[in-house]
């Protein structure tokens, strides 16, 4: 029955995939990657890494995704379509693609891996003792040091996002609605003058 | 565990401890007196620098996940003296085009964060440990080459940057998940008992090189390099291609020296061909490169290329050769990276045909990029000779004379590009040369570190019996 | 817990909201004219295109938010195995928050929460 439910979800994610790459609208392709994710949670449910599974949820589905969706919004021309390329070179990149699947495939498929005789699951509790502790299998070094990368991000975020003083002059102003409203009122004014003008005469 | 044993950790701790420092003096300090963040860093990076080289004991911590032996210290030490010169080069670049939009913190603060990176993955005990390493050294580099935002190619080069970064990355984790699949396990001690050539072992591990190779910027993972190095500021250009490529070439030194050693007869064949590949592609593409960046990118891939030629011998004659070569590169390649810088931040020419005639105004400033560019293409009086010299020992050594040809041939390729530069320093007038400057002294002490480790490591030869001593513990 | 009961689930989520559409579409009245294309059925039309360029604030937010969703992740764990673990866990995680919240101190300093 298991074999069941993953093959449901393989052939989700997969499906989503090859949407999300050939999807020619940019916000689809996000949206169809959300799917993969979930897809992606659903496995790790599958294989009882309940923590991991809440974590891909919650990280990639809720906080990547919306990240993705945001920084396409950013772009200024979203209704663009990306271009078709050439079907020579499609051809080439699908055949490309399909001999690094199948080495991929031939390789992990030819490896002899041992089956696990008992299968447990890892609990949220034995993931929490292995991240605090100093011996061997203890993960405290990496623990902190991840607190370093995060900073380092935030840092770098807000210093691409903010940036300085003069570079606030360079950014448009796409959502000042004063500007638009005030454009409108000008071209309205000024076709009125020339429907004046051209009636006189 | 006592508290002493973390002393281990020397050089991450106080690096550490300078990042958050200067965290907080950002926070607390008043805008006014945000000009003396860069006298501040100076000063701290310095006494790190200075503390760095007080001897360390060896061995490991956190069961292993961290170690340190006198090599690791060592390179760590010429890492820092490398980020020094660095940082006292881009002083006044800083200086003039930062401040002036309140951030200039950041620059110490993102370029530290990714030196501690580098400090964890070379000292590494384990994937998980040199992958978050790798992270970290590589992340705050992307902010960095965006920092001159208001640049279109500034922010250009920082996204082609993070773009074949996360590529890279991706590929080299997933690699490592193969190898952890075989060996069911992350630590290097436990892998190099284990590793034995499977079909999968092998995916996993040419997987997990292709992510060090963009790092070293070798042949077929080149392609970002010429584009980052010439859109992001000088500064940046110069640590990707100095700091990062020296640590990567290092890092990668002691896995497949250590860890990947039972690979060795995948790994040699691999080498010898990226070798040839990275000299020769990198060679060609700089005779015709006009602007600076560009054309150092170049060299830089080639250069690349020659710290192959001393890995792919496996010996500790190769690890010390690699040590040697990669100490004298990061110096040379300083020096010349420092001259672009002062010229650039002066008067913003980075073209070649801008520096016809700079020997009759700046007499000074052309012989340093004279010394620096003889030693990058490995002339006898300065140090780029006997790094250049070594490596082809080491590699005859194994009998890779073929190999040992064509890397004669390629340093000669190199040396009429270098030479085109000198001429049109010294030999051309110019229309209209730069003008007479005097730099400010933070940019003179940086240019003169540089020289004088070109000229300490090609003269004073006790320093290569040391890294010879040292390189013992890798094999 | 029986993997039927999620097959099942699976399927009936499928057929009730493919069903649901399919149904509305059938017996739903239809009507089709030139005015109900448009964007705006009353009032003016558009100017300029509709698509709106997002401010980077909306990014900035995003961003924050994603890494102290991370941070989170790390927490939970930590949480479940304090009460076993004592002052030390204590220690380690405060180092941990210490150096998130000084990053949460620069976010409020550069202006990064204020919206604009």
């Amino acid at each position: 029955m298991e074999k069941v439910i993953f093959y449901l979800l393989a052939i989700i994610m997969v499906a989503s995939a090859i949407a999300s790459v050939s999807s020619r609208r940019m916000l689809r392709s996000v949206v169809y990657l959300l799917f993969v994710l979930i897809g992606a949670a659903g496995l790790y449910f599958l294989m009882d890494y309940n923590f991991l599974a809440a974590i891909q949820l919650t990280v990639y589905a809720g906080g990547i995704v919306v990240l993705i969706i945001f920084s396409v919004l950013l772009i200024q021309h979203i209704e663009m379509e990306l271009e078709i390329a050439k079907s020579s070179r499609r051809w080439f990149s699908a055949l490309l693609c399909l001999m690094g699947l199948s080495i991929f495939l031939g390789t992990i498929y030819s490896h002899p891996f041992a089956v696990a005789e008992t299968t447990s699951t890892t609990t949220v509790a034995e993931i929490g003792r292995a991240l605090l502790s100093f011996e061997k299998g203890g993960f405290i070094l990496p623990f902190e040091v991840i607190s370093i990368l995060l900073l380092a991000a935030m840092i770098g975020a807000i210093t691409i996002a903010k940036g300085g003083k003069e570079i606030k002059q360079e950014v448009p102003e796409s959502l000042d609605i004063d500007k638009i409203l005030q454009d409108a009122k000008q071209q309205a004014e000024e076709k009125v003058m020339e429907l004046e003008s051209s009636t006189k005469n | 565990m006592e508290l002493n044993s973390f002393l281990l950790m020397r050089h991450e701790i106080l690096l550490f401890s300078i990042i958050l420092l200067l965290l907080i003096a950002e926070l607390f300090l008043p805008r006014n007196k945000k000009s003396s963040m860069i006298h501040l860093a100076l000063v701290f990076f310095g006494i790190h620098t200075a503390v760095g080289f007080l001897p360390l004991a060896e061995g490991s911590l956190f069961g292993g996940m961290f170690r340190s032996n006198e090599m690791i210290h060592f390179f760590k030490g010429v890492l820092n003296i490398g980020v020094f010169t660095l940082l006292l080069q881009s002083a006044q670049w800083l200086e003039k085009n930062m401040l002036k939009q309140d951030r200039g913190t950041e620059f110490f603060l993102l370029l530290f964060a990714s030196l501690l990176g580098m400090y964890f993955m070379i000292s590494a005990g384990d994937f998980l440990m040199f992958y978050i390493g790798l992270e970290l050294s590589t992340l705050p580099v992307a902010a960095l080459a965006a920092f001159e935002i208001m640049k279109r190619e500034s922010g250009e080069a920082a996204v082609k940057f993070i773009l074949s970064a996360a590529l890279a990355s991706g590929v080299s984790l997933f690699g490592i998940s193969m190898l952890y699949a075989t060996n069911g396990s992350i630590y290097f001690e436990d892998i190099m008992s284990t590793l034995t050539a499977t079909n999968l072992t092998l995916l996993g591990f040419i997987l997990f090189f292709a992510g060090l190779a963009f790092k070293i910027s070798l042949v077929p993972f080149h392609f970002w390099t010429a584009d980052v190095y010439q859109g992001a500021p000088i500064s940046i250009a110069s640590y990707l291609s100095v700091i990062s490529k020296g640590a990567a070439a290092f890092i990668l030194m002691i896995l497949l020296f250590t860890v990947l050693k039972p690979l060795m007869h995948v790994w040699e064949p691999l080498l010898y061909i990226l070798a040839l590949a990275t000299m020769f592609t990198g060679n060609l593409f700089a005779l015709r490169q006009q602007n600076m960046k560009r054309f150092l990118a170049y060299s830089s891939i080639a250069q690349a290329g020659f710290i192959l030629l001393g890995l792919v011998t496996g010996t500790q004659l190769g690890t010390a050769t690699v040590v040697y070569f990669v100490t004298i590169y990061i110096f040379s390649n300083l020096a010349a990276f420092g001259v672009v810088q002062a010229i650039s931040s002066q008067t913003g020419k980075e073209n070649m045909k801008d520096y016809e005639g700079l020997y009759r105004t700046n007499p000074k400033l052309s012989l340093v990029m004279m010394l620096a560019l003889f030693s990058l293409a490995g002339i006898p009086p300065v140090a780029g000779f006997f790094g250049k010299f070594f490596l082809f020992t080491a590699a005859a050594s194994k009998g890779y004379y073929l190999l040992v040809f064509l890397a004669v041939v390629n340093v000669t390729i190199s040396l009429y590009y270098y030479l085109l530069v000198i001429r049109a320093m010294f030999l051309r007038k110019g229309e209209n040369p730069i003008p007479f400057f005097k730099s400010k002294i933070y940019m003179k002490l940086g240019l003169f570190i540089a020289v004088m480790g070109m000229l300490a490591l090609g003269l004073y030869s006790p320093l290569y019996d040391y890294i010879y001593e040292l390189s013992a513990a890798f094999n | 817990m029986g993997s039927e009961a999620i097959i099942v689930f699976f399927l009936a989520g499928v057929v009730l909201v493919a069903g649901a559409n399919f149904l509305s579409n059938l017996i739903s009245p239809k009507s089709d004219n030139p005015q109900k294309r448009e964007p705006y059925e009353s009032g003016m039309t558009t100017i300029g295109p509709t698509w709106v360029q997002f401010k980077v604030g909306y990014y900035l937010f995003a961003i924050l938010f994603l890494i102290f969703d991370v941070e989170v992740a790390f927490l939970v764990p930590w949480a479940v195995v304090f009460g076993e673990m004592g002052s030390i866990a204590l220690v380690e995680i405060l180092i941990f928050l210490f150096i998130l919240g000084l990053g949460l101190a620069y976010a409020w300093k550069k202006g990064a929460l204020k919206w604009e």
